[in-house]
């Protein structure tokens, strides 16, 4: 391979995940010099995505705890102990692609404003995350199978539900209301006054909502640590982000996923635009020490080369420790247990059409408490074959959940989504990861500048994508380009690629 | 509007993800060039980063548009490959008839692509600037000057026909030697990756539930679970999406 010793750049991207390649994406067309680099030998990093065979390699080294370099640990494959004839479904390891970051993207996120922008879309295929379900438990009998009910996700859904009373659904469409107006000077005053109050007492006392009701609207906001009672000023906004991306491409849906493993795709696709206009790609190749000097940062790279640059730009775990940030972070980290789950079963009734003519959904929400610690939740991302990782027949769980005995409760929850599908035999696990990924909880946004080293806010885990990591990309664009806010991400067709409008119907 | 008043129906049209692959100098660029030009130049400054063209293939039942990834000019990282050959449903792996090291290379290519791409990936295999070569250049005419490289000696051919082909063959990948300069083949390998490409990686397997009816399966376009981006607002008929 050649050597990038004594080479002289522009910027210096390190690593591969998702905020690097969106930064990537937007400097494809700058014309800086752009070097990205990844210690890693794959594309991707914390939001790479895996074939089996890979998965368990990537488990193998992630099996011990928490280091300086990787947000992962106590990684573990397990295959079930089942008869052969169930062995023998699972699909050759390159038929799987599971995601590091499975993330639900809502419609009206500014990431897909900003992929339809730069025309990096068209490389990419969306598809539904149609239903929202909860399993819920019989309080009374144990015994009982759990039920898979529908959440009502929307205000026809509410008109529609025949669990909830007259009653229930005219507090349930003021409440709807107060989402949509809630920051206006109308309700301004009553929002102060909640915002920080616990959402159960809050909405109970305040707005007279059952608790079927409260639960509905907890499973739609998918609150990021599913253990810790959330506040108004975390559930409100989600719920309002909810509801107002149905509908948006099309009827009867929020939110879609990325075909092919999740953001794993949107990074790679990032980094491809970046490529095509000239950025350089290396992989195993990470940054062993940085020297700030007048005109920019010299970097020492992992084979020993040197390499100048008049910026650098990573997320934490990808530059070299500089000691200030790293300390803080720790105190505020929070560990999230995640599973992946291969099912013996397509699990047909998580991806009913969410429209007639619409999109086929590939994407499911299911909410699950423990019966036995009711304060645990596990939010579980099922994502069809039709998401391409897994083959026909089967479909893919990710399951997280947050405290210590996240996988347990996970366990559990996994168990009684299956018994609630009705199907029999109960549908098996293939194979799993088990995982813990710790998250670095950014009070702020996150972005840190010091002179020309600056460093990105981490993707926050939990099972939303969040906007304010493209606002990061954005800031630092600005940084480095000059360019004007309205600019961010806006492309004209390359030259020599024909852009045939019937394509894009 | 009904079937029986499309006089002119459009051909259903399909994308093909195709990645370009081979050392460096052996006519990459040139190839896709001529293929989606239909020119050559002939002292061509090798390809600074990468390059992503589209040309569209006419068969006889349907419409191929290749979106064809170059990773011209940093193959020497070999860190663009992996990201350009994920997912791609085809392969051009390209190697010098006048150059026997860069066969090596090719197969090397090959045996990653069968490691690593999607397994049903299809690959052709392209032995290029055989009008290099003496004994069977389409005009009958010696090269001077030439491609990129090579000025005197490289009119001797280094990989025969013959043995290339076998490896092709015992691979079970598509064989051609062409020549981007002349054109010779050029049209031919891609209508080949064309065809070769199976109907059902063009259209994504679909589930039991697709029973929906035809009118669905049309307007959802030949993928029944993709959400079109473009169609924002959702309030104009979604139309039969031809990418």
């Amino acid at each position: 391979m050649e050597t990038l010793d004594n080479t002289e750049w522009d910027v210096v991207i390190s690593g591969t995940g998702l905020p690097q390649s969106l930064l990537a994406l937007a400097l494809s067309r700058s014309g800086k010099k752009v070097l990205h680099i990844d210690h890693n030998d794959y594309y991707g990093g914390d939001e790479a995505a895996f074939s089996l065979t890979e998965a368990e390699g990537w488990a193998r080294k992630h099996s011990n705890s928490t280091s300086e370099q990787s947000v992962f640990s106590k990684a573990a494959v397990r295959t079930l102990e089942v008869n052969d004839a169930v062995k023998s479904k699972l699909g050759t390891p390159r038929a799987y692609s599971f995601a590091l970051a499975p993330q639900l993207i809502y419609t009206r996120s500014n990431l897909l404003q900003a992929l339809v922008s730069s025309r990096t879309h068209s490389q990419l295929d969306f598809q539904a995350v149609g239903s929202w379900f909860a399993v819920v438990n019989d309080q009374n009998d144990p015994d009982a199978a759990p039920r898979l009910i529908r959440v009502p996700s929307g205000r026809e859904d509410v008109f529609r539900d025949a669990t909830l009373d007259l009653r229930a659904k005219r507090s349930l469409m003021r409440f709807i209301r107060f989402v949509g107006s809630y920051d206006e000077d109308g309700e301004r005053e009553k929002w102060v006054q909640f915002r920080e109050q616990p959402v159960h007492s809050c909405l109970r006392d305040q707005f007279s909502l059952p608790d079927a009701a409260i639960e509905a609207l907890l499973a739609l906001a998918l609150p990021p640590y599913a253990n810790i009672e959330p506040t108004m000023a975390t559930v409100v906004p989600r719920v309002r982000q909810h509801l107002q991306s149905i509908g948006v491409f099309g009827a009867g849906f929020a939110a879609v996923l990325p075909k092919w493993g999740g953001l794993a795709e949107i990074a790679q696709v990032a980094c491809r635009a970046c490529a095509v206009g000239g950025g350089v790609y290396v992989l195993g190749k990470g940054i062993t020490n940085a020297t700030k000097s007048e005109v920019g940062v010299t970097l020492e790279l992992s084979p020993g080369e040197k390499i100048k640059t008049q910026w650098l730009v990573g997320c934490s775990k990808d530059l070299p420790t500089s000691g200030s940030y790293t300390s803080d972070l720790k105190d505020n980290s929070g560990a999230i247990a995640k599973r992946v789950a291969v099912i013996s079963s397509p699990l047909t009734s998580l991806f009913p059409p969410t429209s007639e003519g619409g999109p086929l959904p590939a994407g499911a929400v299911v909410v699950a408490k423990s019966a036995t610690s009711p304060r645990a939740t596990v939010q579980i991302l099922a994502h069809s074959s039709e998401s391409g990782e897994c083959p026909t027949g089967q479909c893919v769980l990710y399951a997280t959940s947050t405290g210590s005995d996240g996988l347990d409760v996970i366990d559990e929850a996994i168990s009684s989504l299956l018994r609630s599908i009705g199907e029999e035999p109960v549908p098996d696990i293939l194979w799993r990861m088990d995982y813990v990924q710790t998250s670095h909880d950014q009070s702020d946004n996150g972005l840190s500048v010091d002179g020309p080293i600056v460093t990105l806010p981490s993707l926050s885990i939990d099972a939303v994508y969040e906007d304010k990591l493209l606002n990061s990309t954005k800031e630092v664009w600005q940084m480095i380009t000059g360019g004007s806010e309205g600019a961010f991400m806006k492309f004209e067709p390359r030259e020599g690629i024909d852009e045939d409008e019937a394509d894009d119907g | 509007m009904t079937d029986s008043a499309a006089p002119a129906a459009p051909k259903p049209s399909s994308s093909v993800k195709l990645v370009l692959l081979g050392e460096a100098a052996v006519g990459k660029s040139s190839l896709v060039l001529r293929f989606v030009n239909n020119e050559f130049q002939p002292n061509k400054e090798p390809t600074i980063g990468a390059a992503f063209l589209t040309q569209k293939c006419q068969l006889p039942n349907r419409t191929i548009k290749f979106e064809i990834w170059d990773t011209a000019g940093q193959e020497r990282f070999a860190s663009l490959a992996p990201m350009y050959y994920r997912n791609a449903q085809a392969a051009l792996v390209v190697y010098d008839v006048t150059k026997a090291s860069s066969i090596t290379k090719a197969k090397h290519w090959v045996a990653e692509l069968q490691r690593q791409a999607s397994p049903g990936i299809v690959i052709a295999f392209v032995g290029n600037k055989v009008d290099l070569c003496d004994d069977d250049a389409p005009e009958g005419e010696a090269a001077e000057g030439g491609e990129a490289e090579g000025e005197e000696d490289a009119t001797v051919r280094k990989v025969s026909f013959k043995e290339a082909k076998a490896y092709a063959e015992e691979e079970n990948l598509l064989f051609f030697e062409t020549s981007a300069k002349t054109g010779h083949n050029v049209s031919e390998v891609f209508t080949a990756i064309a065809n070769a490409i199976p109907e059902t990686s063009l259209k994504t397997s679909r589930g039991a539930a697709t029973g929906a009816g035809t009118q669905a399966a049309i307007s959802a376009g030949q993928d029944g679970s993709k959400v079109n981006l473009n169609a924002r607002g959702g309030d104009k008929p979604q139309e039969g999406c031809a990418c």
